[in-house]
């Protein structure tokens, strides 16, 4: 019993060293970058996110909410656009309605006809299985059709959407 | 060993058990909030203007909410989208003047289980992982426990067939 009440002791003291520890580097971190971090206004995040693939900036916006499903993605709006940020801790869900700067990393995903075909062989995989049912599957269908025409419309071989992948945030009083 | 690890786990599997519960049935609550709908009509300008804030204050008397006012955006050219503290927000249609809040509440104990649930930082997600750790030992050790027509050679054997049962069938099944 002894033995067990010091190892518990010790492993939560350990643990809270190195949290502290993390903390620290991080607010160390933040002051280094924050100069030159490069600001992108929410409103032409998307028109200038593909200069900045899996690269730091940083993004006003307010935080319209916190996803319910493990609160690791969080949607940041303006009155001309809006952004999902993902991360791999949990959001608070104090955010929702605030104003932040978010720091994070410029994730793109392209689309182009091998990822429609993809999509659509994996569509038809699933639905023959009976993994998904037949409005999603019609759902994806119509969002496959969507990415070829918008792709045909603007004469490109590929549609580009960009989020931010989670690094640090300030809240804007 | 069984035991006193047992008694330290046991508001860990409390955490789990409850939130396990809330969780299983997303579909047919919110597990973290408890949500008061209003719907309410208003001749307030609540469009862009220099004084828009001060007619949020008075929209947020109007329909009688005593909290803050947060933040406020438009979402398209006809909604404005006004957010008050604690999650709550009001929706209005500024060509109608037909609004709805959703009042959120926190609910006490739910909210905070199912927080450590969805494991929120590394910190938990180590302790959680001893906990597993733990349930493993728990389940092995409970093999050796009980001896004789009660343990696992008889009546206990037969407990433990059909808790491995259960799910291989729901697998097969399904």
């Amino acid at each position: 019993m002894k033995k067990l009440l010091f190892i518990l002791t010790a492993a939560i003291m350990f643990a809270g060293c190195s949290g502290q520890q993390k903390k620290d580097a991080t607010a160390e971190e933040k002051n280094q970058k924050e100069e030159s971090t490069p600001k992108i206004e929410l409103a032409n995040f998307n028109e200038k996110a593909g200069n900045y693939v899996d690269e730091i900036v940083a993004v006003n916006g307010i935080v319209d909410h916190v996803c319910k499903h493990g609160g690791k993605k969080l949607l940041l709006v303006s009155d001309e656009a809006d952004l999902h940020v993902t991360s791999d801790e949990r959001f608070s869900d104090d955010l929702m309605g605030s104003e932040v700067e978010v720091e994070g990393i410029v994730r793109e995903l392209r689309i182009d006809e091998a990822y429609c075909i993809k999509m659509e062989e994996d569509n038809i995989a699933s639905h023959k299985t009976g993994e998904t049912d037949e409005s999603l599957y019609e759902r994806k269908q119509r969002q496959i059709e969507q990415y070829r025409d918008s792709m045909k419309t603007a004469n490109v071989d590929h549609l580009s959407f960009y989020s931010l992948e989670y690094v640090a945030h300030n809240t804007i009083k | 060993m069984h035991r006193d690890i047992g008694f330290f786990f046991i508001g860990t599997s409390l955490i789990y058990g409850l939130s396990g519960i809330a969780l299983n049935h997303l579909s047919d609550w919110n597990p973290n909030y408890s949500v008061e709908v209003q719907e309410f009509n208003t001749s307030l300008n609540l469009k862009k203007s220099p004084v828009i804030e001060k007619n949020i204050l008075e929209l947020m008397d109007e329909i009688n909410y005593k909290g803050e006012y947060k933040k406020h955006y438009y979402p398209d050219k006809s909604t404005i989208k006004i957010f008050l503290d604690g999650g709550s927000s009001v929706l209005v249609n500024l060509d109608r003047g037909y609004g709805k809040a959703e009042f959120l509440k926190k609910r006490p104990v739910f909210y905070s289980v199912n927080y450590l649930h969805y494991n929120p930082n590394d910190w938990w997600m180590w302790f959680s992982d001893i906990f597993a750790g733990a349930l493993i030992l728990f389940a092995i050790t409970s093999l050796f426990m009980v001896r004789g027509k009660k343990g696992i050679a008889g009546r206990g054997g037969v407990y433990a067939a059909l808790g491995i049962i259960i799910p291989i069938l729901f697998l097969l099944l399904h």
